[in-house]
């Protein structure tokens, strides 16, 4: 618990810093005592995880707090045996299905089914219902959506469902429909920078506003990775001055100047030692759309204007068929590639512009 | 065809006055001496002999009437024996005179197997010819090298010495006159002359090897046809339905070694290899008898075969130095101590329908043996095997047959077992002590149970490469087959369509023959289908629509690779032409067609995409706006799609889709130019190194506890977490004691420790290979997050390492004790006291501070097996600390006055210690 972002992360509804007024919805939610399945969703490290523990610690008590590890095997029907890891408490069971794979349709109703099965034992002194909370929704695959969508409803009565994903563009409707959806928005520039200033008071460190401030815009508004990298800064030099360095991701500097590559010549050979590159971003675990993301973002820095809605567009149907297919170096270096087609004839178009 | 006829009879006769003579040849088909000798016995033969002479050396002017109209005749005789006659040692058409006696009564000669052609008349003209011009040096006799301009080396007898000329004079009542004056040995002129003659020669060759190759070759095509006739004459007397049932592959099948359409050189190796085991198997001579020069082996006296054999042994070598180096050198090896060649088995590979089988069974024959075969995929079993071979080498048919020694062809042998080889194996490779003239003699005698291998081997196989076949690749004379010649299979083709009333052209039947792939049964097979289904007319369209006789196998991922990269060069227009206008079924555009077959039936489409993906761009294509390269990779995304939709939803029937791709990608990037391509690795490194990574990361997260567990995800871990982590884990560590640290500097070790249990990092020391100590990350998430190419991220000093895994151990030992005392306080407790009785500390072990206690206490001083000690003043050394002093003087009370004592440790060594001083070492 020695990291920042662990030792100062909010536990209840009352504490937390930022998106105050839905706090105090939630607090209404668990206090009217019809519980609704819930879908969190929003960016990465705006607050999901910590609102969702929040909750539940409102819902049960400090009991809550009380996680274990669980190793669970499961059988297929096809026999094969499928090991899962859980985090459970007294009243509430976590779960990332998609660590399955493409058996997580069983995990998940297999799970569900034992977890609703249990009642609660003192059921006048707690909640008639526990709570089963699955992450990373949007990387189930739509089998286990369609097998969530039954066992929702059949127990509903011992059991309720935190859904919690970085989008609900992947959630099928019926699932969507029948969860109250609690957008978690990333914390404003300003309310990263409190937090950052809060937590360096609490570790008696004095934050420049200016490197508060910077931090939080290399991190994109992402307070997880804000918090790690004002304690990388805290590492790395303790009188904070405000013009020193934030260090960022590896993979984000790598994808950057991958991107640059791509920009400043537009060969097939060129297009080989992206491909080099955009291999080692795969296997270092960064996943595709991520790639994909990042890339685009890059290049469409590097563009010129008449050009981005072109790119934009063609970078969202590569995206696209990335989702429907297996491998993903192929679509992102088709999309690498007609990039640089489409970038390298504007060039020339650009070049013959001025020469008459 | 007069002259022919003419020839023919004058054969006849010479070998109605030879007989005897040329059957004792035969026998040992031994033809080395017989250029000359027939020069000098047979006045008949003149007439072909005066030919050549015309041919070749026209300074003797021969005057034979006909030999005008011959001139045009001969050439192309000569032009036959040129191009496809590089005679092998013993081929027939050396000694083919010899048996015309035979073959003249035409059933003896096919179970003699030494048959030729009889009735080809331009036999005795090559027999002459190569009197004068080899390929290979003549056995005896001067000869004169000569390599033309296309590296054809040609050994030019010069028959024209003194002595020889003097002999042919002295012993055939020669009708030239003439031929006295060329005795006169004018180095010089003669140089000259056969100078002339070798250039006039060559330039032949080359002008007729081009009629050859033309296809246009009637003469060799006559005869045959002529052959064939005759002996269906016979068949279709008898039943005329006997042609329905048999196929015609075994119909037209080669009988003699002349028919077979393999390679020559193939042939001849093989031929030359079975001739080595002449000398055991048929050997008669002393082998004792050193190998001596064959110019001095002349061959006047009488008939020896075998001498002639061991020249020939001798000899042999030399005539393939030209063509390929290895083959020549195994071919050159001495016999080993038994006189068996170095190599006791043959082993022929290449792809079916070569003629493989064949040829061994014809050239077994051929050399004289019977042919045993095994089929090495039927009889799999090793005891059957065993038995099978021991059968064959060792033992002799008694009855019929003409008593010959067994030839063991093994066929089919890849699909052996790896016993079955191994037994193979120890039967080539039996010792046994006898000296060479003995092992000659245990042949007959047939040792028992370890008598060696005296019968020649050959084995068969489609891919030499075979596990199984591993060990006995180095021990085999491997022959590969290469493509039988097109116009050659075309021409056997035309022989056969041309018997059973069929017309085609040679176009069409070349057209078969590429559709094949030159394998001759299957283009046999087809005709046959052709023939039965009623086509007595072939033309280009019928075999082109057929979908019979394709060969549907599989070719090697890289020859597919490389067709599809490789424009074919015949068709180089078409670059720009795309295929939207895709071909009916008849080809009309054979490329797409060509590329989409190959393509179907490799069959490993994940393996061909990969390919094609990681070679393309490395293809010398012209694509300035890289638009190729766009729609390359559209179809890859699209077959990556396809691929996901079969493979996730099991629906197979899309995979006839799939080998598009490969068309696709041979239009936008078949280059003429042979491709480079490499075999795909990238994408299995990608997937290993992924894999790995994966790894160290779970085995990160398996550990952490759950109330950190909840909060991170295997992404954000990747993503956000452990690369700030890993840079949050290298504080500045002042390099000193960690006791000596400030307060500020121990909470931030204390927190550094923390975090790092937390998230169950640790270090371990590791030794590099160059032997020093280093100490890792484990797990080993650095590889996870680190890039190559990137800034290098502050490292911690060794030292520091050191430290914080040092102060790692005692809290993580200290957290556990934490936990245990929670769990069952009692044992916590009860450890307190036994902690407060007994002293912990290490120093208080030592024996000073025991023999303390052990004063200090009322009862009397004991030694270390209980017995009571009486104590007794010793020499105290001399301490600095007077604490330690007393401690030492205590000491002396208790052990006693001798200063060696002994101190058991538990688990240890009951080591031996004395105090030894400084001042006595001094």
């Amino acid at each position: 618990m020695s990291l920042w972002v662990d030792k100062y992360r909010p536990t209840s509804l009352g504490k937390l810093d930022y998106h105050q007024e839905q706090a105090s919805q939630l607090k209404n939610l668990v206090q009217c005592g019809d519980f609704p399945h819930l879908l969190v969703y929003g960016p990465s490290g705006a607050g999901k995880k910590t609102r969702i523990m929040c909750l539940l610690r409102e819902l049960y008590g400090a009991g809550v707090e009380k996680l274990r590890i669980e190793h669970q095997t499961i059988v297929a029907p096809s026999k094969k045996k499928i090991e899962i890891n859980t985090i459970a408490s007294n009243y509430h069971l976590e779960v990332n299905p998609s660590d399955a794979g493409y058996q997580d349709r069983v995990v998940i109703q297999e799970l569900i089914k034992t977890m609703a099965q249990s009642q609660q034992i003192q059921a006048s002194t707690q909640r008639e219902f526990k709570v089963v909370l699955l992450t990373e929704v949007d990387r189930l695959t739509k089998d286990a959506q369609h097998a969530l969508r039954r066992t929702m409803e059949k127990y509903m009565a011992t059991c309720r469902l935190v859904l919690c994903s970085t989008s609900t563009s992947k959630v099928i409707g019926p699932i969507r429909s029948r969860c109250l959806a609690v957008r978690v928005p990333l914390p404003s520039t300003e309310e990263v920078c409190n937090v950052l200033t809060s937590v360096c008071k609490k570790e008696g460190l004095l934050l420049p506003p200016e490197l508060a401030k910077r931090i939080s815009d290399k991190s994109g508004r992402n307070l997880r990775k804000a918090l790690l990298m004002c304690e990388a800064c805290r590492v790395q030099q303790y009188p904070f001055s405000a013009d020193q360095d934030v260090t960022e991701p590896d993979w984000e500097v790598f994808l950057r100047e991958t991107a640059n590559y791509i920009v400043s010549q537009q060969t097939p050979q060129r297009l080989l030692e992206v491909r080099g590159r955009l291999y080692e971003l795969l296997t270092h675990c960064i996943p595709a759309d991520i790639i994909m993301k990042g890339l685009v973002r890059e290049l469409l820095n590097n563009c010129d204007g008449h050009l981005k809605p072109e790119v934009a567009h063609m970078a969202a149907y590569y995206e696209h068929r990335l989702q429907l297919g297996n491998k993903a170096i192929y679509h992102l270096e088709a999309f690498t590639a007609k990039f640089m087609a489409v970038y390298k004839k504007f060039m020339e178009d650009g070049l013959d512009g001025m020469m008459f | 065809m007069d002259e022919y006829d003419e020839m023919f009879e004058i054969e006849d006769n010479f070998e109605e006055q030879f007989a005897d003579e040329l059957d004792a040849l035969a026998q040992l088909e031994n033809e080395s001496s017989k250029p000359t000798k027939r020069q000098r016995r047979n006045s008949n033969n003149d007439a072909s002999y005066i030919d050549y002479q015309q041919v070749s050396d026209q300074q003797i002017t021969p005057t034979a009437k006909r030999h005008k109209q011959d001139t045009g005749v001969v050439k192309r005789l000569f032009n036959s024996v040129q191009c496809d006659d590089i005679t092998p040692p013993s081929s027939p058409e050396y000694y083919e005179p010899s048996h015309t006696v035979r073959s003249s009564s035409a059933p003896a000669l096919n179970i003699s197997g030494f048959e030729t052609i009889p009735e080809s008349p331009r036999r005795p003209a090559a027999v002459a010819m190569q009197s004068h011009a080899l390929r290979r040096p003549p056995l005896e006799g001067d000869y004169v090298t000569v390599t033309d301009s296309s590296g054809c080396r040609v050994y030019l007898r010069q028959k024209d010495t003194e002595a020889e000329e003097v002999k042919n004079c002295r012993m055939v009542p020669n009708p030239q006159g003439s031929l006295g004056l060329l005795a006169v040995p004018i180095d010089v002129l003669r140089d000259q002359e056969a100078e002339r003659r070798h250039q006039q020669l060559v330039e032949q060759t080359q002008h007729l090897r081009e009629l050859l190759a033309s296809s246009v070759n009637d003469v060799l095509v006559e005869p045959e046809i002529r052959e064939e006739e005759e002996k269906e004459e016979e068949g279709d007397l008898g039943d005329s339905e006997g042609q329905s049932y048999r196929l015609w592959v075994d119909r037209f099948s080669p009988r003699h070694y002349t028919e077979l359409l393999s390679d020559d050189f193939t042939n001849r190796c093989l031929l030359k290899w079975l001739k080595l085991w002449d000398t055991v198997v048929f050997g008669k001579e002393k082998v004792s008898r050193p190998a001596r020069p064959d110019r001095q082996a002349r061959v006047q006296t009488s008939f020896k075969p075998n001498q002639a054999n061991q020249n020939q042994a001798n000899q042999n070598p030399n005539r393939f130095k030209s063509k390929m180096e290895m083959t020549e050198e195994i071919l050159e090896a001495e016999l080993d101590m038994y006189k068996r060649p170095k190599f006791k088995v043959a082993l022929l590979s290449g792809p079916p329908g070569l003629g493989k089988t064949t040829l061994a069974h014809v050239i077994a024959k051929h050399a004289g043996y019977n042919v045993v075969e095994i089929n090495g995929s039927d009889d799999r079993s090793a005891e059957v095997f065993q038995k099978r071979i021991d059968t064959a080498t060792q033992m002799k048919s008694v009855l019929g047959a003409g008593e010959r020694p067994n030839c063991l062809i093994i066929d089919e042998i890849d699909g052996a077992p790896a016993a079955a080889i191994n037994i193979l194996l120890t039967t080539l490779n039996r010792k046994d002590g006898h000296s060479g003239e003995a092992a000659a003699e245990s042949a007959k005698k047939k040792k028992k149970k370890e008598s060696i291998l005296l019968r020649p081997i050959i084995c068969i196989c489609n891919d030499l490469y075979v596990p199984a076949l591993r060990p006995l690749r180095q021990q085999a004379f491997l022959l590969t087959f290469p493509q039988t010649q097109p116009s050659r299979l075309a021409q056997r083709l035309a022989e056969i369509s041309l018997r059973h009333g069929m017309k085609a052209d040679t176009g069409t039947l070349m057209l078969l023959c590429e559709k094949t792939d030159n394998d001759i049964r299957s283009c046999i097979n087809t005709l046959q289908f052709l023939f039965g289904r009623g086509h007595k007319q072939l033309n280009t369209r019928i075999i082109q629509c057929m979908s019979v006789g394709q060969k549907d196998q599989n070719k090697g991922l890289f020859h597919l690779w490389q067709e599809i990269f490789q424009l074919p060069r015949t068709k180089r227009k078409r670059v720009g032409e795309r295929f939207e206008e895709v071909p009916g079924s008849g080809g009309s555009n054979p490329r797409f067609q060509h590329i989409l077959d190959l393509a179907s039936s490799s069959g490993e489409y994940e393996k061909v995409s990969q390919g094609l993906y990681d070679n393309y761009l490395s293809m010398r294509v012209r694509d300035p706006n890289l638009q190729s390269v766009c729609d390359a990779l559209d179809w890859m995304v699209f077959s990556d799609q396809l691929n996901q939709v079969i493979m996730h939803g099991q629906n197979f029937t899309l995979m006839k889709y799939l080998p598009f791709l490969s068309v696709a990608y041979h239009f936008l990037f078949a280059h003429p130019h042979v491709p480079r391509i490499s075999y795909p690795h990238s994408h299995l490194e990608a997937t290993t190194h992924l894999q790995s990574c994966r790894n160290a990361v779970s085995t990160m997260l398996s550990d952490i506890p759950a109330s950190i567990r909840t909060r991170i995800s295997n992404l954000n871990l990747t993503l956000d977490i452990l690369t700030l982590l890993l840079d949050i884990i290298c504080p500045k560590l002042r390099p000193v004691n960690p006791q000596l640290f400030s307060r500020r500097e121990k909470e931030q070790m204390c927190e550094l420790i923390d975090t790092m249990l937390a998230y169950n990092l640790s270090y371990r020391q590791d030794r590099t290979p160059e032997g020093q100590y280093t100490y890792l990350l484990e797990p080993r998430v650095e590889e996870v997050v680190r890039f190559s190419g990137l800034p290098p991220r502050r490292q911690l000093t060794y030292q520091a390492k050191q430290t914080i895994s040092r102060e790692m151990e005692q809290e993580k030992m200290r957290r556990a004790e934490q936990l245990l005392s929670q769990r069952n306080p009692a044992v916590k407790e009860a450890a307190k006291t036994s902690a407060a009785t007994k002293p912990s500390r290490n120093h208080h072990q030592r024996l000073e501070n025991i023999v303390k206690q052990t004063t200090v206490e009322p009862r009397q001083a004991v030694d270390f097996f209980g017995r009571p000690v009486a104590p007794k003043q010793t020499t105290a050394a001399s301490s600095s600390d007077t604490g330690q002093k007393c401690a030492v003087l205590a000491m002396g009370k208790a052990v006693g006055n001798s200063d060696v004592w002994f101190r058991f440790n538990e688990g240890m060594s009951n080591a031996v210690r004395r105090n030894v001083y400084i001042r006595e070492l001094l």
